[in-house]
């Protein structure tokens, strides 16, 4: 964990959990010079450190959401900044083309959000996960793809581990 | 098609096998299944059973994948080829399979059909649960079925698979030899996502709904990836490795829901639409209407078309540094 969360304020929080898959080189740093810097944040946010955006899967954005995490968050360097020079300009292909298949399967696209930022910007990191977390405040908890009603708790047990 | 047409496309592709054979290892091709309305996969490796080799309207699969897929077919004498039999939808997934180099393009000797549409057996079914199928033609756009009943003529439009009345590659795009007359599209590029626009229109909690119900069904029995000529990862499949474990054997709706997800988006940019997937789902889930929308997707986003053009890189596969639009 960044120092990113000392600095914190709380918000009005419901239980929102937002994960956030950060770049190690530009986001995961920017994150870091916000906290450093001592800029107010939420505290909705768990971070992941991934390598590179190049390493991000859609497919743990999609998992999030489908098991129930209320938001998702990508960041990664600025296009052209790659640390890798290329990671970036995949992920931005494979997250477009998932952010715009979300709301086919009936998944909110504005609970998924990806960005650009720098290891400089611990301003503008504020401002992305200020706007995110109050996004995801007003859209609400998630209940993942899972039927309500009584079925939910017998499935919620067998799924525990 | 009439009988004599058939009659006389089986007589020419006999023909051009008989030969093709001493340059080929084997022929992948169609036979007769159990009843007319049914065909099976065939090997033909000598002169003699050449003759099991069929073409009609009911000849569904997509023999591509038994190029790649283990047991794949391979010749074991390299200067050897192997033919295989396609329709205008399986010769798409054969331009992918071949872009992504798992198969070249010289090793095969590629027997092209112009289609008409294939006849969805279990559409027939919903309309006539006929039993003693004696003739079934396909003559006049309409399905002519000789059963124990009597006789019965069914419209086409309800008897074809859903992937035909949306298809705008009749043709084989790429093929070494062509039997039968080059066919018209029924539609163009434009018409052919009509089906999941429909669900487009839809709220996102009538989405949801329709996504829960239909998944709900799912048994996870992994009939929609083995078909699929594109899901090539095989024994490395995400949905079945302990590790890294992305599935549990569970069977939440949520984890129908990921293993759909992964299907999908790992043929997001590769997915020719052949709706193998959806011909082969027990449950009957139109499982293609995601590879659809993805596909549609990526249409609209990187102007890409798979599995046509051979020299082209998948959009996934590749990048550009200039894209501003995303």
């Amino acid at each position: 964990m960044t120092k990113a969360n000392s600095g914190s304020v709380s918000t009005a929080n419901q239980g929102i959990k937002i994960v956030g898959f950060l770049c190690n080189w530009c986001s995961y740093g920017g994150a870091d010079t916000a906290g450093v810097c001592r800029f107010k944040q939420p505290t909705d946010l768990r971070i992941i450190r991934i390598p590179c955006t190049g390493r991000m899967d859609p497919l743990f954005a999609a998992k999030a959401l489908i098991y129930g995490a209320d938001g998702v968050l990508v960041s990664g360097c600025h296009p052209r900044d790659c640390h890798y020079s290329v990671g970036n300009f995949y992920a931005r292909r494979r997250l477009e083309v998932l952010k715009h298949f979300l709301p086919f399967m009936g998944i909110e696209p504005r609970r998924f959000h990806y960005t650009w930022v720098s290891a400089s910007e611990g301003q503008r990191w504020q401002q992305v996960v200020t706007e995110f977390s109050e996004q995801i405040q007003q859209l609400g908890l998630n209940p993942g793809v899972r039927n309500p009603g009584p079925g939910i708790e017998l499935e919620g047990l067998l799924n525990r581990g | 098609m009439t009988n004599t047409d058939i009659k006389q496309l089986c007589g020419l592709l006999h023909e051009q096998v008989q030969a093709a054979l001493p340059e080929l290892e084997t022929v992948i091709g169609w036979t007769q299944g159990y009843d007319l309305l049914h065909t099976t996969p065939v090997f033909v490796r000598d002169a003699n059973s050449i003759s099991k080799l069929i073409w009609n309207p009911f000849c569904s699969q997509n023999l591509t994948g038994y190029l790649v897929k283990t047991p794949a077919v391979q010749a074991t004498d390299k200067a050897k080829k192997i033919g295989v039999c396609v329709k205008g939808c399986d010769s798409r997934s054969l331009v992918a399979l071949i872009q992504e180099k798992f198969v070249s393009r010289d090793s095969l000797y590629i027997l092209g059909f112009p289609c008409h549409g294939v006849i969805d057996w279990h559409r027939v079914m919903l309309k006539v649960p006929a039993t003693g199928i004696q003739a079934a033609t396909v003559e006049d756009g309409q399905l002519i079925l000789e059963h124990n009943g009597g006789l019965q003529r069914l419209e086409l439009a309800d008897v074809l698979a859903r992937k035909c009345l949306r298809c705008v590659y009749p043709n084989p795009v790429i093929h070494d030899t062509l039997i039968g007359k080059v066919a018209t599209p029924l539609v163009t590029v434009e018409n052919a996502y009509r089906d999941v626009e429909g669900l487009e229109q839809q709220s996102l909690a009538e989405r949801l709904d329709f996504w829960r119900s239909e998944l709900d069904r799912c048994m996870r029995c992994y009939a929609c990836r083995n078909a699929c000529p594109l899901c090539v990862c095989q024994e490395r499949c995400i949905a079945e490795t302990r590790e890294p474990k992305w599935l549990t054997q569970y069977m939440s709706i949520s984890e129908k829901y990921l293993f759909h997800f992964i299907h999908a988006l790992h043929l997001a940019g590769r997915c020719t639409e052949c709706g193998e997937c959806e011909r082969v789902c027990p449950m009957e889930i139109p499982v293609t209407l995601m590879k659809e929308e993805l596909s549609k997707i990526i249409r609209e986003l990187l102007g890409y078309e798979a599995g046509v053009n051979l020299e082209a890189v998948p959009p996934l596969l590749t990048f550009s540094p200039d894209e501003t639009s995303i």
